[in-house]
């Protein structure tokens, strides 16, 4: 499989509009993440793919050709759900052992699996001994086992200590690499922003901006915060830096301590070191300050 | 069945194995079994005789009790552990999931009958052992018609507490206070209620019909008549009937529950 669409996904229940003409796509070899505020409809679009959530209206591609959500859909995605509790009279091997059979993938994937996810010494344990991370691997396992060509993931990173983040970094990475797809929704955006290709950001059941992280940071029009490190705070240079600086930008300048910060656009960021180096001697350090994800996250909410 | 069907069949039966409260009204049924046998096998010929009924007296006790937690569980509690989705995920269709769990439970539960009636046999005579044989098809078909029913209940709850308080108030109003509620009602309206009426009401409810079923068996085809009971039950092929109603119903109403479900999981 090389790309799938699902194109103006619409889902009401109890006349509640859920997801209202919503759009997404995967290509080969990227990672695709939603975000969201809670009931923004990243869940339900994720249960819409899978063909857990009946929806009013939807059309879905595969390699650009009409497909359903059936069986032969279902036999390319591997999904691990938010917050799975598995059985806890099984051990892990058990587990995997069901999916595995489920998914006619031999019985030889299971250790090789376990070890993936760092589950290799705690596989014949009852799951009732595992911690929340070990379960959150535990269910990462069972997506994978069957190598999908989709890998649907939500909420991954819920409950992960360091060394599971580390396994599903190592997960993704392998997926994108592998040319293989990748669809994630969390609440973690600076955690998850260099491990994903694009963004797709829902509210209210609509998609209020989808891109890269560099697109959508220039969409947003943030500001980026300059920090000038002054060599002599009672330096009168300084003080004229200050006020050269006011007049050449609409943003914010400011004194802060032995350092002066200013707000611009990312195009004027250039400009400003320009600016500053005709003040040899007054600035010893420099330090820029890219507009977070969540800051660009919040503004797009905040604007939709 | 398909690969999915049979996978999660086998894993039911597994998982179900494992679960402690079956495991224990399990042995319970086992013990109490092997005591009636026993006391059957110490007695004189007239007591032994009834070791059989009273056997079917504790069957029809526990074995709908152990078929309703068996069952109760089965669809809300893969709802609330968050893994029914995961299950649906997988290339199989929603009645193939309810299909899957009934078999796989169903498997579980003949294994508890059959230890029950099995310690029974041990500790009975020859002659006894033939009676309480008998009873293993009966019983069978009385605990898959509870193990339906609690799949349905389970199909039906939004949450695991109200599907355990749900096959709790059945098992009261199906094994206890059923006859009652009939004997009430013959009262209430004071024998305007016909024999053939009395008949079905008791037939309609698989514990009935199974006790009246056994003790047509034990007694033969008027021993209700004899106790001044009006019920009596239909043929063989009435009472197959009623049975594949009680198994087949429940299931299908439940896998059309989750498959009319706009969101499922």
């Amino acid at each position: 499989m090389k790309s799938f669409q699902a194109r103006g996904v619409s889902v009401t229940f109890r006349r509640t509009s859920v997801l209202d003409d919503v759009s997404i796509g995967g290509e080969a070899g990227r990672a695709l993440m939603l975000v969201g505020p809670n009931g923004a409809g990243k869940s339900t679009l994720i249960k819409v793919l899978l063909g857990l959530v009946r929806p009013d209206f939807a059309r879905f591609e595969v390699d650009g050709q009409p497909h359903a959500i059936d069986n032969q859909w279902k036999r390319r995605v591997g999904y691990l759900p938010e917050a799975v509790a598995f059985s806890e009279n099984l051990t892990g091997r058990q587990l995997l052992q069901f999916f595995a059979n489920a998914r006619g993938v031999g019985r030889e994937a299971i250790p090789r699996v376990l070890e993936r996810v760092g589950l290799e010494a705690a596989g014949r344990q009852r799951i009732r001994g595992y911690s929340r991370g070990m379960r959150q691997r535990l269910g990462l396992g069972v997506a994978i086992l069957s190598s999908p060509d989709l890998l649907i993931l939500d909420e991954p990173t819920a409950g992960l200590d360091q060394e599971g983040l580390e396994v599903l970094w190592r997960v993704i990475a392998e997926w994108r690499s592998a040319g293989r797809m990748v669809l994630t929704s969390t609440h973690d955006l600076a955690l998850m922003e260099r491990r994903i290709d694009t963004i797709c950001v829902l509210k209210k059941g609509r998609v209020c901006a989808t891109g890269t992280s560099e697109e959508l940071r220039r969409s947003a029009g943030l500001p980026h915060r300059i920090w000038l490190a002054l060599a002599d705070p009672a330096d009168p240079r300084a003080a004229t830096l200050c006020e050269v600086l006011s007049r050449w930008t609409d943003g914010t300048v400011e004194r802060v301590g032995d350092r002066i910060r200013i707000d611009v656009p990312a195009d004027d960021v250039l400009e400003l070191m320009k600016l500053q180096g005709g003040f040899p001697g007054v600035v010893t350090g420099v330090r820029v300050e890219e507009p977070t994800l969540d800051s660009i996250y919040a503004q797009i909410l905040g604007a939709a | 069945m398909g690969r999915v069907g049979r996978a999660l069949l086998w894993h039911e039966f597994r998982e179900r194995t494992r679960d402690r409260w079956v495991v224990v009204i399990s042995v319970l049924f086992a013990l109490l079994a092997s005591g009636v046998g026993l006391y059957g096998r110490g007695a004189e010929a007239d007591v032994a005789k009834l070791a059989g009924p009273s056997l079917v007296t504790l069957a029809s006790l526990l074995v709908p009790l152990v078929a309703l937690v068996l069952s109760q569980d089965a669809i809300v509690g893969e709802r609330e552990r968050n893994t029914l989705g995961l299950l649906l995920s997988l290339p199989v269709s929603r009645t193939e999931v309810v299909l899957a769990k009934f078999l796989g439970r169903a498997l579980a539960l003949a294994i508890a009958v059959g230890l029950g009636v099995g310690a029974a046999m041990l500790s009975s005579d020859h002659e006894q052992s033939q009676t309480l044989l008998a009873l293993i098809g009966p019983t069978l078909l009385l605990g898959f018609a509870f193990l339906a029913l609690g799949l349905l209940i389970s199909a039906a709850s939004r949450r695991q507490a109200t599907a355990a308080s749900m096959v709790v108030i059945a098992w009261f109003l199906l094994v206890f206070f059923y006859d009652l509620g009939i004997l009430g009602l013959l009262v209430v309206s004071d024998g305007a209620i016909s024999d053939a009426w009395v008949s079905r009401l008791v037939m309609a409810n698989p514990a009935g019909l199974y006790r009246v079923q056994m003790m047509q068996a034990f007694a033969g085809p008027d021993v209700l008549a004899d106790l001044g009971v009006a019920a009596r039950a239909p043929g063989a092929a009435g009472i197959w009937a009623l049975w594949i109603g009680w198994l087949t119903l429940p299931v299908l109403a439940s896998g059309a529950l989750l498959a009319r479900r706009k969101i499922v999981a």
